[in-house]
């Protein structure tokens, strides 16, 4: 599971930044400045709501491993 | 709980207002630039989210203002479309003091829009110089003011004045949390003293190593929000000032703040014995949060910055935020705000069960 959110996550990322600036730069048209800049407004908002998944993706992550150190041994617990 | 739905709503509403509420009609550039003195010039005048056709073109004045004092008014107003107005100025012979070329303000009076302003729209030139009274037979008066629910036009930025609901909020977020774990740290060394500790009340939740954590809790999640700040305060200022990092001196201040917040994280790891580092980390968080005042709030105001507010102002001057801008600007930072505490208390109570599961606590 713990792989599977991290490689997703990063899938999403590395999308974006590699298809993001190719898709924007279509011929003469500049995206983020025209109809008044409104889409750096939409690139701060989603920039936001990813770095809030990133923080939840990790607590979440250590959540996980949390319960699967319950489920064992506690003896065997080292960190 | 209730402030956890809260902050939900607050952050919603921040949404739907923060990127619905339009824009006021603004002027964004005219043709041509540039006229002679004695020169009859037909100017266009291009708007930005105006309404032109919504009344009758000689309802619509028109000026080209030198100061307050001195300006020319427009006539045979002729609305094109919605976004285009053409006015005729007669440019007096002489120019309005003795300078050899002037720049002049092109103002928009329309009755439902309100008043919009270029600033530094057309330069006019001159051979022979004196002052004339032309510039003061027609003043500037009765202006429209648009009364509806709207932000202000601002050039260059145009709509991504909003990211003032999203950009700045991160930073206040940043604060609260950063001053609600240099106060856990205080109370973690003031309890540290045996005859304090013993004060602890068990019954309440109070205990010595969740001030710890709850230190490390808050100032974790306030580095998220300040490295979503600097990163969204990138993008804005890739777009706005044009490079996504000038070396601005509330960028350099702000990333030197985060790292010595980032170094706490080390510093509070890096000992055998969790309890010594603990009480390291607390002191080293106290003075981190003494530097992080001057860092962000009075350094960056002695010197000049893109920011606004910069060089002595509050960080918002009253130009900078009106009435409502307020009505979005302060919900969104108690629901960013909120927000922010939520998740240092999800991260907190993560770590005081691992602590109990591991043998720790």
């Amino acid at each position: 599971m713990k792989f599977f959110q991290t490689r997703i996550f990063f899938t999403i990322i590395l999308f974006l930044t590699i298809s993001l600036p190719t898709v924007l730069a279509q011929g003469n048209r500049d995206y983020m400045r025209e109809t008044g800049k409104i889409n750096v407004v939409i690139g701060v908002i989603v920039l936001i709501f990813l770095g809030i998944v990133f923080y939840v993706l990790r607590l979440d992550r250590k959540l996980t491993k949390l319960e699967h150190q319950l489920k064992d041994d506690k003896n065997e617990w080292t960190n | 709980m209730w402030w956890k739905i809260l902050s939900v709503f607050l952050i919603v509403y921040t949404l739907i207002a923060g990127t619905l509420v339009p824009l006021k009609p603004g002027v964004t550039y005219v043709f041509p630039e540039s006229a002679r003195s004695g020169e009859q010039v037909v100017l266009q005048l291009h708007g930005y989210n105006s309404f032109y056709t919504k009344a009758p073109a000689n309802e619509i004045r028109t000026w080209l203002q030198f100061d307050d004092a001195h300006a020319i008014k427009g006539d045979n107003v002729r609305v094109l479309n919605d976004t285009t107005l053409e006015a005729r100025f007669a440019i007096p012979t002489e120019l309005p003091n003795a300078v050899a070329s002037v720049m002049l303000n092109a103002i928009i009076d329309h009755p439902n829009d309100g008043v919009s302003l270029l600033p530094s729209a057309i330069e006019v030139a001159k051979d022979t110089i004196a002052s004339a009274a032309a510039w003061q037979a027609n003043a500037i008066s009765e202006l429209h003011v648009k009364k509806d629910f709207s932000f202000p036009y601002r050039n260059v930025i145009y709509e991504s004045i909003r990211n003032t609901y999203f950009h700045v909020p991160m930073w206040f977020v940043l604060m609260f949390l950063f001053i609600a774990s240099a106060w856990y740290s205080v109370q973690f060394l003031r309890y540290s003293n045996p005859a304090q500790a013993a004060t602890l009340d068990a019954s309440k939740g109070q205990s010595l190593i969740d001030f710890d954590r709850k230190a490390a809790a808050y100032a974790e999640a306030g580095l998220l929000f300040g490295l979503l700040g600097l990163i969204t305060g990138m993008l804005w200022a890739h777009y706005a000032w044009g490079a996504a990092w000038s070396n601005d001196i509330k960028q350099l201040m702000t990333a030197v703040a985060l790292l010595i917040y980032l170094a706490y994280f080390i510093l509070r790891r890096s000992f055998d014995e969790p309890e010594k580092g603990a009480r390291l980390a607390a002191v080293y968080n106290i003075f981190a949060f003494a530097s992080l005042v001057p860092l962000l709030y009075i350094v960056p105001r002695m010197f000049a910055s893109l920011h606004p507010g910069a060089t002595g102002n509050p960080a918002f001057g009253s130009e900078d935020l009106d009435n409502t801008m307020r009505m979005v600007f302060y919900p969104a930072i108690i629901g960013w705000s909120l927000f922010g505490f939520w998740l240092a208390q999800l991260r907190f109570r993560y770590q005081r069960i691992l602590d109990r599961a591991t043998g720790l606590d």
